[in-house]
């Protein structure tokens, strides 16, 4: 689903941080280059995963200019497997030490 | 002379079953929250997991189990993988349940009941203690079938009939409702447990096979709740999972 051979970065604005099951997502508004504004889902672990690495519930919220690094999915659809973020504060949060529930 | 070789023997006869029933009255406590240990380089051969023995079916399920598995493989070396039960927010069952990813187990251990919750999914296993097992007719096939067990000095022993055959089995096993499983549970450490399981199924095995999970206590760990309420992910006309993005 995710070519995890490839690795991109995203700069953008979350619009939502869900802290759900199976997966977590971050949905962000990234602009390019002309500021045109491109919608991108992005999956992570799930919640039990995330904490294992340091992310909590509101790590993240509407709003927080964020830097993500993902591998995309293979479809070319505007979607992605998390990698690391860097957070408003700086931190930088990969993706939990192990493989999700699937 | 008679009677006091005969005493000796009765007692070498009894004292086995004095140690285990003193054993099994002060059983030890299992609670709490137990992390996956994998063992690893340089951990301790008698904490790590021994290796299992060989899954060997009967030539009319073997087939079609290694088709299937050479299918998965070649879908995962696309990077695209096939439709589980998982990916749709479907419990996993016993005894897959005891070890899915990284995510603990906890056991809440009572005299007359011991409860098994997996995080993954919330999944629940009760364990009857002491008590007979149903016939396998008296049980509705399920995820989670009818548990008893036993202490066996310090060992629990669990049965668990009632499996339904559509719920996955070890390695993927595919089984009949004639499926047993036997678990022998204990302390290899204070702080480790292994958890060593015994698959017997006449229809599909030509041989039981066993296989051993090993957990590490996580002390004051507070399980996560696990409600699968946002699954984006889907199942395509090819079988193959998809993530569904939130396009403006």
């Amino acid at each position: 689903m995710f070519d995890m051979t490839k690795k991109m970065t995203l700069v953008g604005t979350v619009t939502t941080f869900e802290w759900t099951n199976p997966h977590s997502y971050i949905e962000i508004d990234v602009p390019d280059e002309q500021g045109a504004i491109k919608h991108w889902s992005i999956e992570m672990g799930s919640p039990s995963i995330l904490q294992q690495s340091g992310w909590k519930f509101s790590s993240l919220k509407k709003g927080d200019k964020t830097t993500l690094i993902i591998s995309p999915l293979k479809n070319g659809k505007p979607g992605g497997f998390l990698n690391t973020a860097t957070l408003p504060d700086g931190r930088v949060l990969g993706n939990g030490p192990g493989q999700n529930p699937q | 002379m008679k009677t006091i070789l005969f005493c000796s023997i009765a007692l070498l006869q009894l004292a086995p079953i004095a140690l285990q029933a003193q054993s099994s009255a002060n059983p030890p406590d299992l609670t709490g929250v137990w992390g996956v240990y994998r063992g690893g380089r340089g951990a301790d051969p008698k904490l790590a997991p021994p290796p299992p023995s060989p899954l060997v079916l009967k030539p009319e399920y073997a087939k079609p189990y290694e088709a299937r598995r050479a299918l998965e493989a070649e879908s995962n070396k696309r990077g695209e993988q096939l439709a589980t039960t998982g990916a749709q927010c479907i419990p996993y069952g016993v005894p897959t349940m005891m070890s899915v990813a990284i995510y603990p187990v906890e056991f809440i251990q009572t005299p007359k009941q011991v409860t098994i919750i997996s995080e993954a999914f919330s999944e629940v296993r009760r364990v009857y203690m002491g008590v007979p097992q149903a016939k396998l007719e008296d049980v509705a096939p399920g995820y989670y079938g009818r548990s008893v067990g036993r202490w066996d000095g310090d060992t629990l022993v669990v049965d668990t009939i009632g499996l339904k055959p559509s719920i996955g089995g070890y390695r993927g096993m595919p089984h009949s409702p004639e499926m047993r499983i036997t678990e022998r549970i204990r302390l290899v450490a204070p702080d480790y447990l292994h958890d060593q399981i015994t698959i017997d199924d006449p229809v599909v095995l030509e041989k039981p096979v066993t296989y051993t999970l090993a957990y590490k206590r996580m002390p004051n760990y507070e399980m996560v709740e696990f409600v699968c309420d946002n699954n984006r992910e889907y199942v395509d006309e090819k079988g193959v999972v998809r993530l569904q993005v939130h396009d403006k």
